[in-house]
């Protein structure tokens, strides 16, 4: 066991456990951090997505010691009242349907936005196919990419 | 009880009372509760309490809609709460066969109309004016320019006689939100906020994690098994056997503080196993299944077409793996876990246990998807297990490799179907055998239930369907639209690749044979004008599907190797929540997708090849097709929804792709 300090969500937060432990766990089971969802432990659906100084990953497969004193951001990060842009286009188009996959999809979109403010149809198939929806929202994604789009350039 | 707050806005930690004796405490001093579905208490807050288990089909929207169209507020105005498993106090709890909408409504409209119209007679009673001069709006109860709000009210209301006070229902007429409302999901909020809390994010205090080593090959059993490697993993606290049957699929639990830790012993374990089937192979079971078809029934004239369909083994993989949570004590039982059928499931842990029902308790957490597949008690059973040997509280969690190979998986079938055709080249009679498995999760499922799916077909083309069901050789469940995905997709892939050799246009073909005026005939001309004129060079399919009191066509168009746009128009009968409902069309269709153009599972050497959602091909965005879903207006009651655009949606993809039609999925080698 070792002592690792993270930054998550913009807090300060100590965690206990060997370097190699995947930091969805320590986020999820140390830390009380529930938002990023465990979908697969390999990388292959996205249900964890976060950001990891502001760019997504995948804490499923990125070991604590990884990312000790960098800025970890979850879905909690976002806004708790769901006034983030992406949160908000996300609720104009009531993407949802079970939601087990929506922080992942949430939070790729985040991180595509913040490199491409005006994403095309292939960046949006580029960011995001790697993020599994079992439900099947992806015509509702893509049209809620776009609009979190608009919204993020403060047009209505 | 678990409040919405409380459920989807808490903590990690779950600190209710481990047991609570039979039903919730006795209403306090200021509540209205007309039925177990609905109460107000003094500061007029209204609750919804929902019976059904939410999987992202809309259950709980449904629920707080119906009830807010009924007490004349606003959506936000309804709590939603989810019920405990108790079927003595909720009916039925079970969320399958597109029933929870249609076998609610009526409950729930009835008991919120209940509660208002005692409301407004305790406010007539206390003006002493008629009641047909009070109105229910907005939270309060009006006469001329005053007005009492419920909370006010609900004192009065709750010492009425209900038996005294006519209810009456608000007419579809007069809705205001139902079938009107741009609402949302009244989940929403917490899933983008990352608070929604599943059965993977329920934890009760002490809480330990096991993952269980599962059998390598179909029906291997545990012989021995080397323990000491995986125990001496810090964090390790027991490795326990798990017996098929008594306590799952059986396998080697290993139980940990955490689970990277118990991941880590599972990896250090060391098991032999023994008898099972090693040489199981998915190819083979299709030819067995092909070998078995019933022999082809006498037609009325020359067969001049006959085409035989195999459908591969398909995996659930909701998102959210399979988990559950319990505690085992000597007085009780306590379970938390994503399931579909919560009162089923106390009802099963009881007799199991032999605890009564009144010491189980179920919560139902919210499921990361479901599809059929928690219906299965499998995981809550090795939790069970693995609480009794820890004697602490135990979240057993499945990997994402665990879930894939080791599904109840949706049977293989195959179709071989025979047609007498006319001068036209239309079918006269048609001739439908199947091979298939029974679902080994409800072997009280017998034949002829599953040949009912055969029934559901409505052209006016007359024929025989003939069934042979063989021994299932793997697990088999539920998995969404049932045998209905089997039947009908058959039926629909001959009636294309009919029309196709006898170059009659689909849509035509389809008229030809649906009853006029039918309900099945408007949605099939709905969806072919929403989507127009075929685009240059691209392939159109077409397919009607019939279930549940709803009816579904789709036209759905190809081009450039992808499937570009696909047209469904429903009528569902009565839309309750117009965004809930594309959304399950939408979701059917993307299945479709995933289903026609790649997803199947395979069996090799006895064992399921497919591990993630890296190699069981589900559709990503970018395959993704436009949906537009076409709601049909109609009087009709209520119909189910969440199983009725599979069927459908796959035919048409199908007809329409370009390929040989050999079944599902298409251009790759099927089993
Ligand atoms: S859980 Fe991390 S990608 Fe699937
Ligand atoms: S909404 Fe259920 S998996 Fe995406």
């Amino acid at each position: 066991m070792s002592r690792y300090r993270l930054h998550v969500n913009g807090e300060r937060r100590v965690v206990d456990v060997p370097g190699d432990t995947p930091l969805l766990w320590a986020l999820r089971e140390q830390l009380g951090v529930l938002g990023p969802k465990y979908g697969c432990g390999v990388g292959a659906c996205g249900a964890c997505t976060s950001l990891v100084d502001g760019r997504a990953a995948r804490p499923c497969v990125t070991a604590v010691a990884d990312v000790a004193g960098r800025q970890v951001t979850t879905i909690e990060g976002l806004s708790a009242d769901g006034d983030h842009p992406v949160q908000r286009a996300w609720l104009e188009l009531d993407v949802a349907q079970c939601g087990y996959c929506q922080p992942g999809q949430i939070m790729s979109t985040v991180a595509l936005l913040s490199r491409d403010p005006d994403p095309d149809d292939a960046a949006i198939d580029a960011a995001l196919r790697d993020n599994v929806c079992r439900c099947g929202t992806y015509s509702r994604i893509r049209a809620a990419v776009r609009r979190a789009a608009r919204l993020a350039r403060g047009e209505r | 009880m678990i409040t919405r707050r409380g459920f989807l806005g808490g903590a990690l930690v779950v600190s209710a009372p481990l047991v609570v004796p039979g039903l919730a405490a006795a209403a306090g001093p200021a509540e209205l509760a007309p039925t177990v579905f609905v109460r107000l208490d003094g500061r007029g807050r209204i609750t919804a309490t929902v019976p059904r288990p939410d999987a992202g089909q809309g259950v709980r929207t449904v629920v707080a809609l119906l009830v807010a169209e009924e007490l004349v507020v606003d959506l936000a105005d309804v709590r939603v709460e989810q019920a405990p498993g108790d079927t003595a106090r909720y009916g039925s709890q079970v969320a399958s066969g597109s029933r929870s909408a249609r076998q609610l409504t009526e409950p729930m409209r009835t008991a919120a109309a209940t509660a208002r119209c005692l409301l407004v007679a305790a406010a007539a009673a206390r003006w002493g004016v008629p009641v047909e001069e009070c109105e229910a709006r907005g939270g309060s109860v009006h006469h001329r320019d005053r007005r009492l709000p419920y909370g006010a009210l609900v004192r009065d209301a709750a010492a009425l006689d209900p038996a005294s006070v006519p209810v009456a229902l608000v007419p579809p007429q007069r809705w205001r939100l139902l079938g009107k409302t741009r609402a949302g999901r009244v989940d929403a909020r917490d899933v983008v906020t990352g608070r929604a809390r599943y059965g993977i994010d329920t934890r009760p205090r002490g809480a330990l994690v096991a993952v269980v080593l599962r059998p390598p090959w179909i029906g291997a059993r545990a012989g021995s098994v080397d323990d000491a490697a995986a125990r001496a993993v810090p964090g390790v606290v027991a490795v326990v056997p798990l017996e098929p049957d008594a306590a799952g699929q059986g396998g080697v639990a290993v139980i940990a503080r955490s689970t990277p830790e118990a991941l880590r012993g599972r990896e250090a374990l060391r098991v032999t196993w023994h008898g099972g089937t090693p040489a199981a192979d998915s190819r083979r079971w299709l030819d067995e299944l092909e070998a078995a078809l019933p022999a082809p029934a006498a037609a009325p004239g020359p067969v001049a077409f006959e085409a035989t369909y195999r459908l591969p083994l398909l995996a659930h993989a909701p998102m959210e793996p399979m988990n559950a949570t319990a505690h085992l004590t000597a007085t009780g039982l306590a379970v938390w876990a994503p399931v579909q059928d919560p009162g089923g499931l106390r009802t099963e842990l009881a007799r199991r246990t032999g605890l009564a029902e009144a010491d189980v308790r179920v919560e139902t957490a919210l499921s990361g998807g479901a599809f059929g597949r928690r219906l299965d008690t499998d995981v809550v059973l090795e939790a069970v297990a693995c609480s009794r040997a820890a004697g602490a509280p135990v979240s057993v969690q499945w990997t994402r490799d665990d879930d894939m190979r080791h599904d109840s998986y949706r049977p293989m079938s195959v179709h071989r179907l025979s047609a007498v055709v006319d001068g036209s080249g239309l079918p006269t009679w048609r001739a439908h055998a199947v091979a298939t498995w029974p679902l080994t999760i409800a072997p009280q499922i017998p034949p002829e239930i599953i040949k009912l799916s055969g029934d559901q077909f409505r052209y006016t083309v007359p024929g025989p369907v003939d069934l042979a069901v063989l021994p299932a050789p793997i697990r088999t469940g539920f998995w969404r639209s049932v045998y209905a995905g089997h039947f009908q997709y058959a039926e629909e892939l001959f009636l294309g690749a009919l029309g196709q050799r006898s170059g009659v246009d689909q849509v035509d073909l389809r008229r030809r044979l649906l009853p006029p005026g039918s309900r099945l005939r408007r949605a099939l001309d709905a969806a072919v004008e929403r989507a127009g004129a075929t685009p240059p060079g691209a392939l159109r399919g077409v397919a009607c599907h019939e279930d549940f009191g709803s009816v579904c066509a789709v036209v759905a168009d190809r081009a450039g190797g992808r499937v570009r746009r696909v047209v469904a128009a429903v009528d569902v009968g009565q839309v309750l929540h117009p965004s809930g409902v594309r959304a399950q069309v939408e979701g059917g269709v993307m299945d479709a997708v995933s289903t026609v153009f790649g997803a199947q599972i395979t069996v090799r050497d006895g064992r399921v090849v497919q591990s993630s959602f890296r190699d069981y091909a589900w559709l990503r965005i970018d395959r993704a097709p436009e949906v537009d879903v076409v709601l049909v207006p109609s009087d009709a009651p209520v119909g189910g929804l969440g199983e009725l655009a599979f069927p459908p949606a796959a035919a048409a993809l199908a007809v329409g792709s370009g390929h040989e039609l050999t079944g599902m999925p298409l251009g790759v080698e099927i089993g």
